[in-house]
């Protein structure tokens, strides 16, 4: 059974819910660069390391150990965030942009539900995706290490957690400036400007002053097992436990906020 | 499929009930029977403005149930800015409104239960088939409407290709998916905004056919064209609105009947009975077409009308050769009032 057919047959959840779903998995686009850029850069990563290794063993070790776990966690981490603003954007907008949210809103079913379903819709499908790519990324680290560190049982779920949780951070804000926008690459292209411009020039500077805890890349990070910190804020940017968590409380109720609220009322 | 589904499948709508299964002919606030109230849509002094614009002016509008009915006016009219405040698409500036018997906004989501609504042209996911489409659509109805799918895409005759992604549909197929869209909600009432556009003449006869039977089921359908002669040969009541302002309504036979008596004359020296006839006030308006003449009579009784023209013709001095009257038309009619309209302007 193919996955479209398993979404409209299985009576597996609300119904709102795996319509979500299949419209997301039906665009095969979005599918596939989520892929690219989650599974394929992890395997891909990992064969590239491997090939390396077994041309020159003397300068690339071996494709497992914490150092390798670091740096993958790191680049798995951005291009993961890409596939969930994608998949973000796409289920904000997408009914807008194809005007199927003008048929969705005449059939009387209130339009904070339909806000509600794309939120479970759109991480039904993009954490499966981050997920395996994780537990690949993960289940490397312990095997072929050499003699190298490896990253304990503890570490690896951790980790693993904390990017889960950064990965849905990004879909929910991708999700609820999608749905405020309206507009897919309107969404992508200020997400792209906060993510790949901002939030690395803060990072990169050595006293970024007041203001940069409010980023919300960096207050993520906070929240990152200490041995992964490769991709971590480099300079002295002093922010609590308690202060991350409010700021990343603070970023995603006030985009899904918006998000409902110009859903609820936007002209359809 | 359902008992509800096989109903429907037969053709004959459904009890009404909402999404959770409701049923809607008896939870009205006032107790009332939803499904036997005589206008399946009324208006009071709906009225939306755009900034200083005014796109709807005070409509009083009155749909009676099982029939088709035309809403007809030029583009531009605010027929579709209508069918969006019927819909809840966009809020009214002012004025109260009913669908099937309930208020709305108060009772929208009762209402749109059995309600299907084609606006301004059917759209639809490009990348997805025909039929994950309305699965999609289905999955914010009530629970039932899956099982209806299969039965609306064989209506429409989509069956063939339901499973084609949307992309690859023409024009005419979107329209028929969209009309599919709105059986699998078992509808009282089908509102469809210029369902003919991008028909050809085959589709639209297809249509019209599909529009009717709907109809013969006890559904109402509210049509909003500006293709008057489809909706001629396809509505029993109309309305008519030119600048936001519903300026008649009625069953179209009547209407056609209310309209100027035409005549058309062929006679000795056209030219010169033409300006005899204009002379005259039961005379509206005289066209030369060649050699006959175009006589519009003013109001009254039309035989009267006419044989007091034949006299006079005569009395004058002119040979008649040939006098046959012209079958009134709603083109005709429409385009008497909206010119009267655009002369008191």
């Amino acid at each position: 059974m193919s996955t479209v057919a398993l979404i409209t047959r299985v009576p597996i959840g609300p119904r709102l819910v795996r319509a979500e779903i299949l419209k997301l998995v039906t665009r095969r686009g979005l599918m596939i660069t989520s892929l690219l850029l989650t599974l394929d850069a992890t395997i891909g990563t990992f064969a590239i390391l491997t090939i390396l290794h077994d041309t020159d063993p003397a300068h690339h070790k071996l494709i497992g150990g914490l150092q390798h776990f670091d740096d993958g966690m790191y680049s798995l981490t951005q291009l993961a965030t890409i596939a969930a603003m994608l998949i973000g954007a796409t289920g904000g907008a997408g009914d807008l942009a194809g005007g199927f949210f003008r048929n969705l809103v005449a059939t009387g079913r209130p339009r904070a539900s339909l806000f509600a379903a794309r939120i479970p819709g759109g991480l039904s499908v993009l954490l499966p995706i981050t997920a395996v790519s994780y537990a690949i990324a993960a289940a490397l680290s312990p095997v072929a290490h050499g003699s190298q560190r490896t990253p304990s049982t503890a570490l690896l779920i951790e980790a693993g957690l904390w990017f889960e949780l950064y990965i849905t951070a990004m879909f929910l804000l991708a999700l609820g400036l999608a749905s405020l926008l309206g507009s897919r690459a309107t969404t992508l292209g200020i997400l792209a400007g906060l993510q790949l411009l901002i939030t690395p020039v803060v990072q990169g500077l050595h006293n970024p002053g007041l203001g940069a805890e409010a980023v919300l890349g960096i207050a993520l990070w906070r929240l990152a097992p200490h041995q992964i910190l490769n991709g971590a804020p480099s300079g002295h940017i002093g922010i609590s436990l308690a202060a991350a968590i409010s700021v990343i409380t603070a970023w995603l109720l006030l985009a899904l906020g918006l998000g409902a609220w110009r859903t609820t009322t936007r002209d359809a | 499929m359902s008992a509800r589904a096989e109903t429907s499948a037969r053709g004959q709508p459904a009890q009404a009930t909402d999404h959770d299964g409701r049923d809607l002919s008896t939870n009205n606030a006032d107790g009332r029977d939803v499904i036997t109230n005589a206008n399946v849509v009324e208006t009071d002094a709906l009225t939306k403005r755009f900034g200083d614009t005014t796109v709807v002016s005070n409509v009083e509008l009155r749909v009676p149930r099982g029939t088709a009915f035309g809403y007809l006016g030029p583009n531009g009219a605010g027929k579709t800015t209508l069918i969006r405040m019927l819909l809840g698409l966009i809020t009214p500036t002012g004025g109260r409104m009913k669908l099937l018997g309930l208020p709305v906004p108060a009772k929208r989501r009762q209402a749109l239960a059995r309600v299907g609504a084609i606006v301004d042209e059917p759209r639809f996911h490009a990348h997805m088939s025909g039929r994950q489409n309305l699965w999609a659509l289905a999955a914010a109805r009530e629970l039932e409407a899956h099982a209806r799918i299969d039965a609306a895409l064989e209506r429409v005759g989509l069956r063939e290709r339901a499973d084609d992604r949307v992309a690859k549909y023409s024009m005419g197929m979107r329209q028929r998916l969209g009309i599919a869209a709105c059986l699998i909600a078992d509808p009282q009432l089908l509102i469809l905004d210029e369902p003919m556009n991008g028909l050809d003449p085959a589709g639209m006869f297809e249509l019209r056919g599909l529009i009717r039977s709907l109809v013969a089921e006890g559904r109402t359908v509210v049509l909003s064209s500006h293709l008057l002669d489809e909706v001629e040969k396809t509505c029993d009541a109309i309305a008519i609105v030119d600048r936001g302002t519903v300026v008649l309504q009625g069953r179209v036979d009547e209407l056609i009947a209310e309209s100027a008596a035409i005549l058309r004359l062929e006679c000795s020296d056209p030219s010169r009975a033409a300006v005899l006839l204009r002379l005259r006030n039961d005379v509206a308006r005289v066209d030369e077409e060649g050699e006959a003449l175009v006589v519009q009579l003013v109001g009254g009784d039309p035989r009267e009308a006419t044989a007091h023209l034949v006299r006079v013709l005569l009395a004058a001095g002119f040979d008649l050769y040939r006098l046959e009257p012209e079958h009134g038309s709603l083109e005709q009619r429409f385009l008497e009032i909206t010119s009267r309209l655009g002369e008191a302007a």
